[in-house]
């Protein structure tokens, strides 16, 4: 890796590492490479990782078992990948994608290809350089030969799988007003969806549809009135990959706070649809139905968190949900063909809503706005959860996400404007957790904590593993059913990522990272069969 | 060489003075001795007072640190460094109104605060003095500035009771269980300030957790827990040394005075919040 240490670079960057290991890496893969297929997206193989949630429900429930709680304290380590450009607030928040043998992954302005095998550079591209918000990159998503990746001030670049070359390149948002990006598209069909983020201008929030070809605009979804509009809200970016339903072809993805951020006295009313669900048609971008868990919000709490669809049984009847822990503290479970509401509840401290209105969404108590003297306001801005995935495991019925528990400090006052943030507030005290709330009651079964407030995702998988991080960067393995740590990992990096799984070669792998590297794990066993077979 | 002693003299007295929170049964004045150094000049924040000296920086410096500004902290602080996402406004920071020429802003971005979640950033050191230039100049365009300012004033804090908030200090939040008025309080209210003084009210930054650790072999340490994870315990004892074990292999009982305040979250009106603050900002 250090042959190919990143530097900033005009001209595209291709590493195309030893050429005749590219080609050994891929060889027993070649004659079936397909790309990604619609069919791939909507049954993904066990031995693929095709898009950001694995599959399209946002589950990231993995149905492999061959690590098991039995044996997963036996893991070790197969092989590292360097990305050297580790450094602070230089750290990998993507999820990997698997397609192929193949691992794409990123960090801000860089994507890698990567032998699944060994961890060796197939190729990687360095973004031109520039100026937006580098505050996180989710990964790329992938159709056919091309994958789709957003750079940092808001453009979707559509690359060579095989190269990394660019194809196309098209602006969504204008950076310099204030929006950028950090997510992994989300592939429906001949189309490709991308939202911006950005919570600091009053801006207009919105959803894309892009041609996978040309990158030409096919319909766009705006989640709030244009930027100017009297007494509405602005507002509503969407920064997260949505997930989407192949039977009733409608999708679900979540928007962020509306804006100015802390003063809501000049949009008054519920600023639809900022921190709302809403469900889309993949083919128009038309709204079928909302649900919003956080009207007229005043606290930054974006309901951007992955909206999560299972279809489970509720008091006897099957049912298709969606789930989503939200950053305000509440727990929805929704009926993802209707929009209405089955269950709210809380999972930790909050003290800012007057209740739950009939419709399921939390009232909020006007005494618990920001004001000039400050409210004391749980969860803090952060959330009581925030991006990072969670995952749900049917077979528990268990919903596991990692929170933070947290007090904070508002304030706001007509000097502070209506532009932007326009006023202040101050974290207090958080502890981070893991939660596994059971969908049918939205009560926690258990709670594993994890010291400071972590920022690891979750992964659960069918033999009653559950894959996580602490906030002191130790990679977790627990037994699903209990919560009860199973094995452990240090690896004094901040985990900011979400861990996946696959089979390759018949055998599972545990892919995770931390700070800017990336780590495989299987049983020592495989590792060590492997080694033997290649010494033959 | 000149320079050094002074900015580890300055160092030393912000340690000092920071480690002294609310601690129960620790009297602010004779904790820990002050070293004595050279005066300095007092530090201010906000729009109040003169404007802090600071080494000249270039028009390229600022610029350059603008950019890096945009890509590794905007999130957190805000475009113009005034606040935004968990991160402080670094306009009112005293950390930025205390630092010359890097010695103060460059040792945050350097080391980071892990324990409030900022990270630690490897740059090299001409970056991190376009960033230290880049926060100068926001702090000086913002004190410059009469008209719209985010941020609080210390007086936005004083809507309370303290009558009221003496009752509940005393009674209600039960803090004489750990505090006293006159003992380890007495003062606080000219030490801390404003913000930063109701901050350390309801959950004292620098309150540390003293742990008693046992052995397997039946040696007892005591000190200051320095590290702590579901598999590791750290401290460090009395005579400055580091220890860590793995929580199986020792038994330790902890001592958190943060606990008692986190207790308090769920139960304080925010009506209790403004009294109390009312009349902790007595104690002068």
């Amino acid at each position: 890796m250090t042959l190919m240490k990143a530097g900033f670079s005009m001209t595209f960057l291709h590493s195309v590492r030893a050429f005749a290991l590219a080609a050994v890496a891929v060889t027993s893969v070649s004659a079936t490479a397909q790309g990604v297929t619609d069919a791939i997206l909507k049954n993904p193989p066990r031995d693929s990782w095709p898009g950001f949630h694995g599959d399209y429900s946002g589950q990231r429930h993995s149905p492999l078992t061959e690590i098991s709680p039995a044996n997963v304290s036996q893991m070790t380590l197969a092989w590292t990948f360097q990305t050297g450009l580790g450094g602070g607030g230089n750290t990998m928040k993507s999820t990997p994608i698997l397609v192929d043998g193949v691992l794409y992954f990123t960090m801000p302005d860089h994507v890698w290809a990567v032998d699944a095998r060994t961890g060796h550079t197939i190729w990687h591209y360095a973004a031109p350089p520039n100026k937006a918000f580098h505050i996180g990159q989710r990964g790329v998503s992938m159709l056919k030969d091309k994958l789709y990746y957003m750079t940092s001030d808001a453009h979707v670049e559509a690359l060579d799988a095989k190269t990394g070359k660019v194809l196309w390149d098209v602006m969504v948002a204008d950076s310099n007003k204030g929006q950028w990006s950090t997510m992994s598209p989300l592939i429906v069909g001949n189309h490709v969806m991308v939202g911006a983020s950005g919570d600091f201008d009053n801006l207009q929030g919105f959803l894309r549809s892009l041609d996978p070809e040309t990158g030409k605009t096919q319909w766009q979804w705006d989640a709030t009135p244009p930027v100017g509009t009297p007494k509405m809200t602005s507002g509503g970016n969407i920064w997260m990959t949505g997930t989407y339903d192949p039977e009733q072809n409608l999708m679900f993805w979540g928007t962020g706070n509306p804006t100015p951020v802390l003063n809501g006295t000049v949009r008054p009313g519920d600023n639809l649809y900022t921190c709302s669900i809403v469900a889309l048609d993949p083919e128009t971008g038309k709204l079928k139905w909302a649900f919003q868990p956080s009207p007229h919000d005043t606290h930054d709490w974006d309901a951007v968190e992955i909206p999560v669809l299972a279809d489970v049984t509720v008091e006897g009847k099957p049912r298709k949900v969606l789930m989503q822990a939200s950053r305000n503290g509440h727990f929805f479970v929704i009926d993802r063909v209707t929009g209405k509401s089955i269950l709210t509840t809380t999972f930790g401290p909050v003290n800012w809503t007057l209740g739950i209105d009939k419709e399921g969404r939390p009232i909020p108590n006007p005494a618990k706005e920001p004001a000039q003297d400050g409210r004391l306001i749980a969860p803090d801005e952060g959330g009581l959860t925030n991006y990072r995935s969670p995952s749900f495991d049917p077979k528990t019925g268990l919903f596991i996400v990692s929170a933070s528990p947290s007090y904070s400090l508002y304030f706001a006052k007509p000097a502070d404007g209506t532009y932007g943030w326009a006023g202040a507030d101050y974290s207090l005290w958080s502890k981070g957790e893991l939660i596994a709330i059971d969908y049918r009651t939205g009560k926690p079964r258990w709670t594993h904590p994890l010291g400071r407030r972590a920022g690891s995702g979750v992964m659960t998988t069918a033999s009653g593993l559950t894959f996580s991080g602490d906030a002191s960067g130790n990679f977790l393995a627990l037994d699903t059913a209990t919560g009860k740590t199973l094995w452990h990992a240090g690896t004094g990096g901040n985990i900011a990522s979400t861990p996946i799984t696959y089979e390759l070669d018949g055998h599972q792998v545990v892919l995770l990272s931390s700070g800017s590297i990336l780590y495989a794990f299987t049983l020592p066993e495989h590792h060590a069969a492997a080694v033997k077979t290649a010494k033959k | 060489m000149n320079l050094l002693s002074k900015t580890t003299l300055a160092a030393l007295a912000i340690s000092a003075a920071a480690a002294l929170p609310f601690l129960p049964g620790v009297s602010a004045q004779n904790a820990t001795p002050v070293p004595a150094g050279p005066p300095r000049t007092p530090v201010t924040v906000g729009s109040q007072g003169p404007p802090p000296e600071h080494a000249k920086f270039t028009a390229t410096q600022i610029d350059a640190g603008g950019s890096l500004f945009i890509q590794n902290c905007a999130f957190c602080h805000g475009k113009d460094a005034g606040g935004g996402e968990s991160g402080p406004d670094l306009t009112r920071s005293k950390v930025v109104s205390g630092d010359k020429n890097g010695e103060g802003i460059g040792a945050v971005i350097r080391n980071g605060r892990q324990e409030k979640g900022m990270p630690r950033f490897s740059l090299p050191d001409a970056q991190i003095m376009e960033l230290v230039a880049f926060v100068h100049s926001q702090q000086d365009k913002a004190m410059s500035q009469t008209g719209v300012r985010k941020g609080v004033e210390d007086s936005d804090l004083l809507t309370g009771n303290v009558a009221a908030g003496k009752k509940y200090f005393e009674t209600t939040g039960n803090c004489v269980s750990c505090h006293s008025a006159t003992g380890d309080l007495a003062h606080v209210a000219k030490k801390f300030t404003g913000l930063r003084l109701e901050q350390e009210m309801l959950s004292p930054r620098d309150a540390k957790t003293k742990v008693t650790v046992k052995t397997r072999t039946g040696v007892t340490l005591t000190g200051i827990e320095t590290y702590k994870d579901e598999f590791v315990i750290g401290m460090t004892d009395t005579f400055g040394v580091y220890h860590s074990w793995p929580v199986t292999a020792v038994t330790f009982k902890e001592e958190s005075p943060v606990d008692a305040h986190v207790a308090l979250f769920s139960k304080y009106t925010d009506e209790d919040v403004h009294n109390l603050y009312a009349y902790i900002n007595t104690l002068k």
